[in-house]
C-alpha cells in the first residue's frame, strides 16, 4: 500500500513538473511528433517503392527500444545529479521507505509515461499519413518494460557513483552509445551477449514485431531473469555507495 | 517529560584527518526543545546528520524512542521530521501544497489522512493565501515556512532542525520561533535545534549544548548558565560624550566600553557601586540614564567558549 502512495507521488511530481516547465514539455512532444513524422515520411520517400512495412516497423520498434533504453539507463544517475544540485536529496533520504524506493518508482513512473507519449505521438503520425500499421503495443511496451528493468539497474550503479563524484555525465554518455552498438549482437539461442542486460530482450522484441519470429517460454523466463538480476545488482551496487556517501558526508555536496 | 526521546552516547565521527565529533554524550528527553550552540565547524550538523542516520558515524550509539539509529533507521524516520542548514529543502518549481503533497506521499500517507494536517499547518504558518503559488516566487523566510510545514507534514514526534532561521529578517525569525513553541507546547513535539541566532535560542530552549571543536563543553540549562555567568553589567546614558578622565575613573572600576555618549561596565564586584556613582557625580557630565543590564546568552556563549579556549 505505501509502495502505491510512493507510484502516485512520483506520478503527481511528474505530471506538475510537466506543468510547470510547459514550454519544455511542449517542445519535447513536438519533436517527438516530428520524429514520428519524419520517420512515416522519410522511409517512403528516401526509399522509393523499394520500401516495404518491415522497414518501417523496424525503424519504429528500433527507435522505441532505443528512447526506453537511454530513458531507463540515464534516469536514477540524473536524478540523484538534479536532486544534488536542488538541494533536496537529503530530504529524500528521510523517507521511512526508503531514498532507493524512491528513485525506482521515479524509474517506472518515467518509463511508463514514455509509453504514453510514444503511443500518442504513433497513432497521430499514422492520422497524419493515413499510413496504419498494426504493432501489438501490449506485447511491444511489456517486454519494453521487462527488458528496461535490467538497465534502470544499471541506472543505479551509475546513481551510487553519483552520490560520490556527483558528475557522472560522460560514463552515461559511454554506455548510451556503447549500447547502440551492443544492440546489434545475436542473442538466440543462448549466446554469451544474451547475459549482457537488456540486449536479449531487445532482440527478441524487434525479431518477433518485425519478423513474426517466436520464441519458447523459456527465453522468456531468460529475458525476466537477467532484468532480476541486473536489478537486484544495480541495487546492491547502490546500496554499498549510500553507505559509503554516509561515511564521507558527501550527500549533500554537489 | 522525564524519559530519553534521543539518547546520545560517544558519539564520535572523523573525516580523514579533521576529527568533527569527539565522543561526545547527552539526551533530549521527551518534550523538551533542546538547543545546540557552537561556533562554525564545531560539530553541530555532524550531530544532527548522524542523529538522522544521514552520516555513518565512527563510534558510539545513537538511540531514538529506545531503538538504534543503525538498526532501525526506517522504523525510527516515521517519527521525525528535519530541516537541513544549506539546503533549500522543499522544491522551489512546486507550490507549497504540492510540495506538502508530495512529502506525505514519499513518506507512505495517503493524501486523504494529510488533508487537514496540511490545511492546518499553511494556516498557523500564514500560507493558505500562496498555497497554489509558485515557491521561487517567495521570500527566504516565506520559503523557509514551507520547508517548516513540509518537515511537520507527517506529523512527526520528533523535530531536528539545523539552523531554521539562518538568513532571514528578525521579523520572520519572530514569527518562526513563536510558530515553533506554540507547536512544539500544543502539540508535545520534542525538538533539537541549532542556531547561531541567541535571542532565538534562549526563547524556546530550556536546556542547551554549547560544542566546541566537536567536544561538549557546556551542557545545563538556560538559567543555570545565566546563573553562573551572571554579571552585573551597567549602562549609563550621558549628555555628552564621557571625556578621559571619567573613562579612566571608570576602567579602574571594571571593564569598561564607550560608545557615543553611553558607557557600558562591568563592575569587578558591587563594592565599586558607590565609587561609580561619584565618579560619574565628579565628572560635570549629566547622566540621563542608568541600568543595570544582566548579560544575555550571547555574552554567557562567548565567554563559555573564551573559558575554554584559554
Amino acid at each position: 500500500m505505501k509502495t502505491l502512495n510512493l507510484f502516485g507521488a512520483e506520478s503527481k511530481m511528474m505530471y506538475w513538473s510537466l506543468r510547470r516547465y510547459m514550454f519544455n514539455t511542449v517542445a519535447m512532444v513536438a519533436v517527438l511528433f516530428l520524429i514520428f513524422m519524419g520517420m512515416f515520411w522519410g522511409v517512403k520517400t528516401i526509399g522509393g517503392s523499394g520500401v516495404t512495412g518491415d522497414s518501417l516497423d523496424s525503424m519504429l520498434v528500433g527507435y522505441i527500444l532505443w528512447v526506453s533504453a537511454m530513458l531507463a539507463l540515464g534516469n536514477t544517475g540524473g536524478e540523484i545529479l538534479s536532486e544534488s544540485q536542488r538541494g533536496t536529496l537529503e530530504q529524500l533520504y528521510l523517507s521511512p521507505l526508503g531514498a532507493h524506493r524512491i528513485f525506482f518508482f521515479r524509474a517506472i513512473v518515467n518509463i511508463l509515461f514514455n509509453f504514453i507519449v510514444m503511443t500518442i505521438m504513433l497513432y497521430l503520425s499514422m492520422a497524419a499519413t493515413g499510413r496504419w500499421m498494426t504493432i501489438n503495443l501490449l506485447y511491444l511496451y511489456g517486454m519494453v518494460f521487462l527488458s528496461t528493468l535490467s538497465l534502470v539497474g544499471i541506472s543505479f550503479m551509475m546513481g551510487g557513483l553519483g552520490l560520490i563524484h556527483k558528475k557522472i555525465s560522460s560514463v552515461n554518455g559511454i554506455l548510451s552509445f556503447g549500447l547502440i552498438g551492443l544492440m546489434l549482437l545475436p542473442t538466440y539461442p543462448m549466446t554469451p551477449y544474451a547475459f549482457l542486460p537488456f540486449i536479449a530482450g531487445a532482440a527478441a522484441v524487434r525479431n518477433s514485431i518485425v519478423h513474426g519470429a517466436s520464441f519458447p517460454g523459456w527465453w522468456y523466463l531468460f529475458i525476466a531473469a537477467n532484468s532480476i538480476f541486473y536489478m537486484a545488482l544495480g541495487l546492491a551496487v547502490f546500496k554499498k555507495m549510500e553507505k559509503k556517501a554516509k561515511r564521507l558526508n558527501k550527500m549533500n555536496q554537489y | 517529560m522525564s524519559q530519553n526521546c534521543i539518547q546520545v552516547k560517544g558519539l564520535t565521527k572523523a573525516y580523514s584527518d579533521i576529527t568533527a565529533v569527539n565522543n561526545i554524550s547527552f539526551e533530549v528527553r521527551t518534550g523538551e526543545i533542546l538547543g545546540i550552540l557552537g561556533p562554525n565547524g564545531s560539530g553541530k550538523t555532524t550531530t544532527l546528520k548522524s542523529i538522522l542516520g544521514l552520516i555513518e558515524f565512527d563510534k558510539g550509539s545513537i538511540d531514538v524512542n529506545g531503538l538504534s539509529i543503525r538498526k532501525n533507521r526506517n522504523e525510527i524516520l516515521k517519527n521525525v521530521g528535519a530541516i537541513l542548514e544549506g539546503a533549500r529543502n522543499i522544491y522551489w518549481h512546486l507550490t507549497p501544497m504540492e510540495n506538502l503533497t508530495y512529502f506525505a506521499g514519499i513518506r507512505g500517507i495517503p493524501r486523504k489522512r494529510i488533508a487537514d494536517r496540511a490545511k492546518y499547518l499553511l494556516e498557523s504558518l500564514e500560507l493558505t493565501d500562496v498555497a497554489n503559488k509558485e515557491i521561487r516566487q517567495f521570500s527566504a523566510g516565506m520559503k523557509q515556512k514551507c520547508a517548516l510545514a513540509c518537515a511537520f507534514i507527517h506529523d512527526p514526534a520528533i523535530l531536528l532542525l539545523d539552523e531554521p532561521t539562518l538568513g532571514l529578517d528578525v521579523e520572520i525569525t519572530r514569527t518562526i520561533m513563536d510558530w515553533l513553541v506554540e507547536v512544539a507546547k500544543k502539540e508535545g513535539k520534542t525538538i533539537l535545534i541549532t542556531s547561531h541566532n541567541m535571542d532565538f535560542i534562549e526563547t524556546i530552549c530550556k536546556r542547551i549544548l554549547i560544542i566546541r571543536k566537536g567536544e561538549i563543553i557546556s551542557h545545563e540549562t538556560v538559567e543555570s548558565l545565566k546563573d553562573k555567568f551572571a554579571r552585573k553589567h551597567f549602562l549609563i546614558d550621558l549628555q555628552n560624550k564621557p571625556h578621559e578622565a571619567l573613562i579612566e575613573s571608570v576602567s579602574a572600576l571594571g571593564s569598561t566600553s564607550t560608545s557615543g555618549n553611553s558607557i557600558r561596565v562591568e563592575l569587578e564586584t558591587l563594592d565599586h557601586l558607590l565609587p561609580l556613582l561619584q565618579a560619574l557625580d565628579e565628572s560635570g557630565i549629566k547622566m540621563l540614564n542608568f541600568k543595570s543590564v544582566e548579560n544575555d546568552l550571547e555574552d554567557i556563549f562567548l565567554e563559555v567558549i573564551r573559558e575554554e579556549t584559554e
